[in-house]
């Protein structure tokens, strides 16, 4: 090791230590024990770099978030111009930079979702929703699915698949849960008075398993039927990564209400939304102001986010997920046939796929040897057996080729 | 309309104003109409703006309910972003040099042992993540909140909020909480049991009309949370970093909270950020490190916005910005005591700390003139929803001694402007049918917004 090497990695277990400290101790442990304790310091195209100089190749893009690559100097300028002619605003107050970029997404979401507001975290972003169902509805009922996570706000950690939501005492009421793919189970929970029905086409975090076809579209006659509302959480499949703009598409239905993540400026801003139709946004015209978030909307990020959906359309990133995505998937599925003793399975679609470890430590251990092989991975928050590979859209082939070499080393060190 | 307004300019604000009321909200529109806020901040510096719909230059006597402590677009902030390359936002789950840099000096300038730090992405998580700490470090599962109290509009925050109107749309939201008016120490003791996690408040309540937390109350609802082994959450967002005269206002009265929760003006009101900054006592830092993700928040504690925040601590420490909070806010404040001498028909009281300054009057239905007569002078001042008859001032915290005068001078026009409507009105209002007409928000905004086309034909 030399000197500089010495001197970076001595920078990173002082930085480790003091994060242990002022964070917490379990925290930096996790980090260790996940493969995630390097110091992130910045990324460009598919990788992320590491105070030391070391590059990954990153499968974990802030869940889902750089569908546009990382690091892109062409958004980072558009923040730059925005800051210098704008600024956060007056939350309460009518922006032109909000109604542009409300323009802006009405054109580029697909069907009737024309209408928009604009949060700062997913969570809250999948609050919003629910919050709009209800309000527009004047109906209690939430339904949801099984294995579905959805972020750590109120609504959005009620509904998770996780254990952790019961760490809290009860959370949301009047929310059900029915098993994911069985239209059956739904059928006999949706009612008069259900709000909303939610879920992810595919569940990242529970091993990217989706349903058929033909599910979501009986979901979808059955709140037409009902009158409740079809949320789905587009925070990780939207912008492209299954091989469509958004995941309903490829799924051929649409939704009341989608919810989008960070994707939507490209991951160099903090910003979440909500698309949803004309007939929904009734109830906002009805109570102004009634969903109040200071930084939602934030007026950087609104110009910020105009330069991301420029750079969507132009690049349709969609296209070459779907491409790659079928390579990587044909790849994963060669590995796993290969190491059978340690691969259940892979499953997903497009740029939004899951390897399925024979155990939770083996995924564990995957994630560790990813990190030493120079990829940065994480195992899913409901299936702690898979690890979740969700890598920018951008790929080249040489990138898909660079990951299959990685994930041959990664087995070989087990 | 100014005529300063070219017609290229005319046309670009209606279209703003068009898709506006498509896509997001039309009745916003109507709604901020009625008080003359319906304008288009451009130029945005210092302690204001320029309306682009009349050209005239505003204070802005609002930020965003207390999110520019450093003043509108602070260049020492915003230079942060110039020149970025291969950064973005960060992995959420990563740490970077920034993140650990801005948790370390949040816990160097947070009160006694406030020493430990979750980042977060806005107020509303912040507040999240506050409730869930304490939920969870104690195993309890009731909160005590407080009457008229904001703390924001996702899932848990919104049911820690102490006004129905935002809440009764949406329910039923999170059971166990219980509701005791603010300043009220005795209620609180009586909701307060073995079985209640947290007691959280803003010390100085912003939303719910400036109501400002005695030492006294403060320390008695230290001590019986101490007592009870509750957790005392302080919302700072909007008293946080200098707004009340000091960096946080729980400093007046010398109490410790268990948790406080940050956002809005940490983020220099160019990149979002949040916070909450803990104690380092074994029931809470127990709970982190068995959980230590119990909390996500992405987008929140970004590579970005932990760069901009370490710069607005920066310059809230060169230049001592809780200094001027508490000299302009004295002038301020005098202005204001002088005003309601003047006027005892129009203004009731005078409440507030530093530059959080809040002016109730005498009839509900006087906010909304209030706002309109502020926004012709050009000030721009919020009334509450629900709360109209309060008006809160809160001006960039740098603002000088000539703004604050400005700003005073133009009150006390808008104050004075206020004869005529009033000559009308107060008759009226003595007869409860027309002052409860007159109260409604809904009414006023019908009224005010058919006066105002009346005006411009």
């Amino acid at each position: 090791m030399n000197k500089t090497a010495q001197k970076n990695n001595g920078d990173r277990d002082k930085l480790l230590r003091d994060a242990a400290g002022v964070f917490s101790k379990g925290y930096v442990a996790k980090m260790r024990a996940e493969g995630l304790d390097i110091i992130e310091a910045g990324g460009s195209g598919p990788r992320l770099f590491d105070s030391s100089g070391n590059e990954y190749i990153d499968c974990f893009t802030s869940a889902a978030t750089f569908n546009l690559g990382r690091g892109r100097d062409d958004l980072a300028d558009a923040l730059w111009q925005a800051a210098r002619i704008t600024d956060q605003g007056n939350f309460i107050a009518i922006s032109e930079e909000k109604a542009l970029l409300a323009e802006k997404l009405a054109a580029f979401m697909p069907g009737k979702l024309e209408c928009a507001l604009f949060t700062v975290v997913r969570g809250e972003a999948m609050d919003a929703a629910c919050k709009l169902a209800r309000g527009y509805t004047g109906r209690p009922g939430i339904v949801t699915v099984d294995g579905g996570w959805y972020g750590h706000t109120g609504f959005s950690l009620s509904m998770s698949g996780t254990e952790d939501r019961n760490l809290f005492g009860p959370g949301i009421p009047e929310i059900q849960m029915v098993t994911f793919g069985d239209i059956e189970s739904a059928r006999k929970a949706v009612s008069s008075e259900t709000a909303a029905v939610v879920l992810e086409t595919i569940q990242a975090e529970n091993g990217c398993r989706y349903a058929e076809n033909e599910y979501y579209r009986q979901l979808r006659d059955l709140c037409d039927r009902s009158g409740a509302m079809l949320i789905v959480d587009e925070s990780q499949t939207g912008f492209g990564r299954t091989g469509k703009r958004f995941s309903f598409e490829y799924f051929g239905f649409e939704p009341d209400i989608a919810v989008l993540g960070e994707a939507i400026t490209g991951g160099m801003f903090p910003m979440s939304a909500i698309s949803f139709t004309r007939t929904l946004k009734s109830f906002f015209d009805h109570h102004p102001l009634i969903h109040l978030c200071t930084f939602g909307g934030h007026d950087v990020g609104c110009m910020v986010a105009v330069k991301a959906l420029e750079l969507y359309e132009k690049e349709r990133p969609w296209e070459n997920a779907k491409r790659r995505g079928a390579v990587l998937k044909a790849v994963l599925h060669k590995i796993a046939a290969e190491h059978k003793y340690l691969i259940h399975d892979v499953w997903g679609e497009g740029l939004l796929l899951s390897i399925i470890l024979k155990d939770e430590k083996k995924a564990q251990r995957f994630c560790v040897e990813a990190k030493n092989c120079g990829m940065i991975c994480t195992r899913g928050r409901v299936d702690r057996k898979s690890v979740i590979v969700r890598p920018v859209l951008t790929l080249s082939n040489n990138d898909v080729q660079d990951m299959e070499e990685c994930f041959r080393k990664i087995l070989s060190a087990f | 309309m100014s005529e300063k307004v070219s017609d290229d300019v005319r046309q670009k604000n209606r279209k703003a104003f068009d898709l506006f009321g498509k896509h997001l909200s039309k009745q916003q529109i109507r709604f901020l109409a009625a008080g003359h806020l319906d304008i288009l901040e451009s130029e945005r510096k210092g302690a204001g703006f320029i309306d682009r719909t009349s050209g005239k230059q505003f204070i802005d006597a609002f930020s965003s309910a207390g999110s520019f402590n450093v003043g509108r677009r602070n260049s020492q902030v915003i230079d942060g972003l110039s020149g970025l390359h291969d950064t973005d936002m960060g992995s959420h789950c990563l740490l970077t040099s920034s993140k650990v840099e801005l948790a370390t000096r949040l816990a160097a300038i947070s009160p006694g042992d406030l020493k430990r730090v979750v980042l977060t992405g806005s107020g509303a998580d912040s507040i999240e993540c506050a409730l869930k700490l304490a939920l969870g470090a104690t195993g309890r599962t009731d909160i005590i909140a407080m009457v008229n109290a904001y703390h924001g509009h996702s899932g848990y925050s919104l049911s820690a909020g102490g006004k129905d109107y935002y809440k009764e749309l949406f329910e039923p939201l999170k059971p166990g909480f219980s509701f005791v008016p603010f300043g009220d120490l005795e209620a609180a003791r009586k909701a307060a049991s073995r079985n209640t996690a947290a007691l959280i408040l803003e010390p100085v309540q912003g939303e719910g009309g400036i109501h400002v937390g005695s030492d006294e109350y403060l320390r008695g609802l230290r001590a019986l949370c101490d007592e009870l082994g509750i957790m005392l959450i302080f919302d700072e967002i909007q008293t946080g970093f200098g707004r009340t005269g000091r960096l946080f206002y729980s400093e007046y009265s010398g109490v410790v909270p268990d948790i406080m929760t940050l956002a809005k003006s940490l983020s220099g009101g160019v990149y979002p950020n949040g916070a909450i900054v803990y104690r380092d006592i074994e029931v809470l830092t127990k709970f982190v490190d068995a959980h230590p993700d119990f909390h996500e928040s992405f987008g929140g504690g970004s590579d970005i916005g932990c760069t901009i925040s370490c710069r607005v601590i920066d310059f809230l420490f060169e230049n001592r910005v809780w200094e001027n909070a508490a000299k302009r806010g004295e002038t301020f404040r005098r202005g204001l005591d002088d005003l309601m001498k003047s006027y005892p028909k129009i203004i009731k009281e005078i409440r507030g700390k530093g530059l959080m300054l809040g002016v109730e009057y005498i009839h509900e239905f006087m906010g909304v003139l209030m706002a309109d007569n502020l926004a012709k002078e050009g000030v721009f001042a919020a009334y509450s929803g629900n709360a109209p008859q309060v008006m809160r001032f809160m001006v960039p915290i740098t603002a000088s001694d000539r703004e604050i005068d400005d700003i005073l001078v133009k009150i006390k026009k808008a104050v004075k402007g206020m004869g005529l409507y009033l000559a009308l009105m107060l008759p009226l209002a003595k007869i409860s049918f027309f002052k409860k007409i007159l109260n409604n928000v809904n009414v006023l905004i019908v009224v005010n917004n058919f006066l105002r086309k009346l005006h411009l034909a």
